[in-house]
């Protein structure tokens, strides 16, 4: 190509730079906000995780209150306006971080190595944005630390060309009660009445995944959900961690090194990553042959870029670490999600297993899953699947998570369940580093660690169920072998006395039923049937035919 | 009922203990806590033997046990209980119901809640055919007909002849009833037998010829006691003619039309029917002779001149339907129908494919029925056994 031609394309084309809050503002549904069905349900999803981020992970039992309120109703050309206010009793905002925290794309405390719902520093922001473009309305703030004795509150904008907060108001009052936590405060448009049952179904999958939170929903109609706390069990919170060898790119170590205080290669191993002691650094750098006491600043500087790559390559190689530490992760545990899953369904059946913990990439993770089984579950024609990821519920992109991919590959006949089903199927995935497909973290990548673990979990459980089921139909068949048999007991007992009165003593009295014999005959049914153990209980075969005599009328 | 006779009270007692004795043993089983069961003789074919030397279908050893603890045969033990129970009743009670008033006496509705609570009815029995099979239960199970517990059906056949019967308190002379004849009771074995003159019985299968013999004064002339069971024989009647055989030894003679239904009528009075082999012990009466109508009779048989004449089997004869085919088939596997005589008959039958009803014998002439066919097949031994 000549070099005239290159100018004139770069003539048509005119370059500039965007800011990362006006990437977002002008992409929004990347981060979920494609409509104002959407948006109404993301919002109130990145407020309510963001509450439980600042609550159960630092030990606190949620209280959370939602509120909706329609503050214009829908024209021909325009939706709806609503106010959404969501309170937490959670650890509060700085007050000199308030700012930045709701004000600033990609600004977050989260940026550690640590399981809580929120990673990207977006979510707040992109609701806000949102709000912002909607109704040029501000958020409004208002936040205290448990130690604080002030309440603080700050009223802003984005600047979207800057990615800054523009304070419109701020101030502080004297805090007269011991309250702390947050409360925000966001105008958007919106479209509640689709948005709805959704809205509502994720609440309830809040509920059932934190059953030691307690939820308060209020409606633009007016109607209340309430949720109350059933259980004071809280899951032990995830901690921070250092990150593993394996989970590191070359960016990533260049920062960490620039950041580090150490200084031999041999400290910086121990000090920075997690589980690696001396013995095993020194084996490692051996291995690829680094120096232990050369100074690690040394490898970003110029013309070491060849010694860097292979420290790089080999900490995300070397199979000489252990793996990563999973105690930092808090799982749900088998016990709050059984709970969760009774207090929503009232099952007839329910188990749940937190598996050991696995990784992928040098990411830690738990996979648990939870099973229940008829009551009120509505049967249909596959198993209702609940998908959590850090506590949070997937509501959307169902068919392209890889829990979906396990579970619609399961042939449930051979757990002898027949279709229609009355089966939920949940999935809960912890992880310091959670694989959504998306920012809007609405479904999980098809890690293959991750789904032969999902897959280990459901089947394990199924296969309790279907020893369940099994007992369960034993049960049911000789509880039919009881009314079958039971049903004739009076008639007989009736016949046998009637037989058993000699002719010669033949009198007016002697037709009455021989209550002797209806109690041996019970004595003998009962003996024939042994009822099969179901969770280490079994049903007494006599209380069974006793409840079907006392029902049985003789018509004469 | 106040003119109940001795024989008749006697009889409900001693049948009455064995009731009483059978169930006194369930009860004391049920009183240790053992599986309630009963023992019958099992009714079917496979459990079926002709009994050769006294030639006659008997019950074979098989016994089926009807366990209450099985649920499928719970039901029935039930119904077998409760109708031992109603029998029982009517026996100590002095009663005669007939087996459509056990089927009433027994029917009722067990009410009762299934596994989901929901309100179920079950009748004891639906149809008669289920309380009748409950009668055969307790029969074979105990040993004793229904006869023997008092329990009436339909009086189908009948007897005249120069007799005389005490039924109940009554004295009948069976040769004082005019055009009429004596209805063979329910209860034959409570008849007595008072005195006679009479050297043979001659069995008519169908009534009408019954009643023109009569009135021809056939049983006056040969010194006969003629019965009919009216078609297929009631149970008294093959108990009344078994009675005739046994106690006043007088040879029996069975005529019937010339076809497989009428061989198999007087294969019930010799041997017993398929399905009540049980009874066959006191019904059969293995020595009956079937004297005709045989196909030698219809078409003559080596030096034996036919009865009828070429144009009289042209007018009489009924040409064979594949159902009498195949019923005379079914008939050559007994062995009782495997003699060299009845082997010629079913040959015959089969080789001509004719049947004569014995109405044409009688519409040839009465009198030469009576008078000349019946009395020459007697004197000249032409019967088959
Ligand atoms: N209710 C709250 N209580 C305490 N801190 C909060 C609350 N809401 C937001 N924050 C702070 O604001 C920060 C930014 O929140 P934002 O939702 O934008 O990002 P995030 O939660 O870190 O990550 P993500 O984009 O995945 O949600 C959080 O990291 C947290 O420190
Ligand atoms: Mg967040």
């Amino acid at each position: 190509m000549s070099t005239e031609a290159e100018e004139k394309i770069k003539a048509q084309e005119k370059y500039r730079e965007m800011s990362i809050a006006e990437f977002f503002a002008k992409n929004k549904e990347l981060a979920g906000f494609s409509n104002p069905t959407r948006a109404l349900y993301q919002t109130i999803r990145e407020l309510v995780e963001n509450s439980l981020d600042a609550t159960d992970t630092h030990n606190i039992l949620p209280e959370i209150r939602i509120s909706l309120k329609e503050l214009e109703p829908a024209t021909e050309d325009k939706p709806a306006k609503y106010e959404v206010a969501v309170e937490d009793n959670g650890i509060g905002v700085p007050p000199n971080e308030i700012a930045n925290a709701f004000g600033k794309v990609l600004y977050s405390s989260k940026y550690v190595i640590r399981q809580t719902r929120g990673m990207y520093g977006l979510g707040i922001k992109a609701a806000i944005l949102y709000s912002q473009m909607t109704t040029g309305q501000p958020v409004f703030i208002v936040s205290s630390m448990d130690s604080s004795e002030n309440i603080y509150y700050r009223k802003l904008l984005i600047d979207i060309k800057k990615n800054e907060p523009i304070i419109i108001e701020e101030g502080q009052l004297i805090k007269k009660n011991n309250w702390h936590g947050t409360k925000v405060y966001l105008t958007l448009e919106g479209d509640w009445t689709r948005a709805k049952p959704k809205v509502i179904e994720y609440i309830k999958r809040i509920a059932l995944i934190s059953p030691y939170a307690e939820i308060i929903f209020e409606t633009p109609d007016n109607e209340i959900f309430y949720f109350p706390r059933v259980t004071k069990k809280i899951p032990k919170p995830p901690s921070e961690a250092k990150p593993h060898p394996h989970g590191i790119d070359i960016e990533q170590l260049k920062s960490m090194i620039s950041f580090t205080k150490t200084k031999t290669l041999l400290e910086f191993m121990t000090e920075e990553f997690q589980s690696i002691g001396e013995v095993t650094a020194k084996k490692f750098l051996e291995s690829i042959g680094l120096d232990p006491n050369m100074n690690p600043k040394s490898l970003i500087e110029k013309g070491n870029s060849k010694l860097l790559q292979t420290l790089s390559a080999g900490l995300r190689t070397y199979k000489g670490f252990r793996p990563p530490r999973s105690e930092y992760l808090s799982p749900i545990g088998e016990e709050l999600i059984e709970v969760g899953l009774k207090r929503l369904f009232n099952p007839e059946w329910v188990k749940a297993i937190t598996r050991q913990a696995k990784a992928y990439e040098g990411h830690p993770f738990i996979v648990e899953a939870g099973i229940a089984y008829g009551g009120n579950i509505i049967p249909s024609e596959e198993p209702v699947l609940l998908r959590y990821a850090n506590k949070i519920p997937l509501l959307y992109e169902e068919r392209e998570d890889v829990s979906y991919k396990v579970v619609s590959s399961i042939n449930w006949k051979i757990y002898n369940i027949e279709e229609p089903m009355p089966l939920v199927v949940l999935v809960h995935v912890a992880s310091t580093k959670i694989p959504y497909k998306g920012v809007g973290k609405e479904s999980l990548s098809e890690v293959s660690e991750l789904e032969s673990e999902i897959k280990n979990a459901v089947q394990e459980i199924a296969r309790s169920l279907r020893l369940y089921i099994s007992k369960k139909n034993s049960e049911h068949i000789l509880r039919e072998k009881i009314v079958t048999i039971s049903k004739y007991i009076p008639e007989i007992a009736r016949s046998l006395s009637i037989l058993s009165i000699h002719p010669d003593k033949w009198g007016s009295n002697g037709k009455n039923i021989d209550k002797d014999l209806i109690e041996k005959l019970i004595k003998i049914v009962s003996k024939s049937v042994e009822f099969p153990k179901i969770d280490g209980k079994e049903e007494d075969p006599e209380k069974v035919v006793r409840s079907v005599i006392a029902n049985v009328k003789l018509e004469q | 009922m106040s003119h109940i006779d001795k024989i008749d009270i006697a009889a409900r007692k001693k049948v009455a203990e064995i009731f009483y004795k059978k169930f006194m043993e369930l009860n004391e089983e049920i009183s240790k806590e053992k599986p309630p069961k009963l023992e019958i003789p099992m009714r079917t074919f496979a459990n079926t033997e002709f009994d050769i030397s006294k030639g006659i279908l008997k019950l074979g050893i098989k016994k089926i046990e009807r366990n209450f603890l099985n649920m499928n045969e719970s039901k029935k033990f039930m119904q077998t209980l409760l109708m031992a129970s109603i029998i029982y009743q009517a026996l100590v009670e002095n009663e005669y119901p007939t087996i459509r008033d056990l089927y009433y006496r027994g029917k009722h509705t067990i009410l009762y809640k299934d596994l989901n609570g929901r309100l179920k009815e079950e009748n004891t029995w639906e149809e008669q055919s289920e309380s009748d099979a409950s009668i055969r239960d307790v029969e074979v199970m105990l040993g004793l007909l229904r006869e023997d517990m008092l329990i009436l059906s339909k009086e189908k056949g009948k007897v005249v002849g120069n007799m005389r019967i005490r039924s109940g308190n009554d004295v009948i002379d069976l040769s004082k009833l005019g055009h009429g004849a004596y209805a063979i009771e329910s209860t034959p074995d409570l008849i007595e037998f008072l005195d006679y003159d009479a050297e043979m019985v001659l069995v008519v299968e169908k009534d009408a010829v019954f009643q023109q013999l009569h009135r021809a004064g056939f049983w006056q002339k040969y010194k006969a006691l003629l019965v009919t069971g009216a078609g297929q024989p009631d149970r008294a009647t093959r108990r009344f003619v078994r009675r005739l055989h046994d106690e006043l030894k007088l040879p029996v003679y069975i005529l019937t039309d010339s076809d497989p239904y009428g061989w198999y009528i007087y294969s019930v009075f010799k041997v017993g029917s398929i399905q009540l082999s049980y009874e066959s012990e006191r019904l059969a009466t293995p020595k009956a002779k079937f004297l005709g109508v045989s196909m030698s009779d219809i078409f003559g048989y080596g030096t034996k001149k036919a009865y009828l004449s070429e144009e009289e089997r042209r007018n009489f004869i009924i040409k064979a339907k594949d159902l009498d085919i195949k019923r005379a088939k079914e008939l050559t596997r007994y062995s009782w129908f495997k003699s060299k005589l009845w082997k010629r008959e079913i040959d015959m039958f089969m080789d001509k494919k004719a049947k004569l009803e014995i109405e044409a014998m009688a519409s040839k002439g009465l009198k030469f029925l009576a008078f000349q066919y019946i009395p020459e097949k007697i004197q000249t031994n032409d019967w088959i056994e």
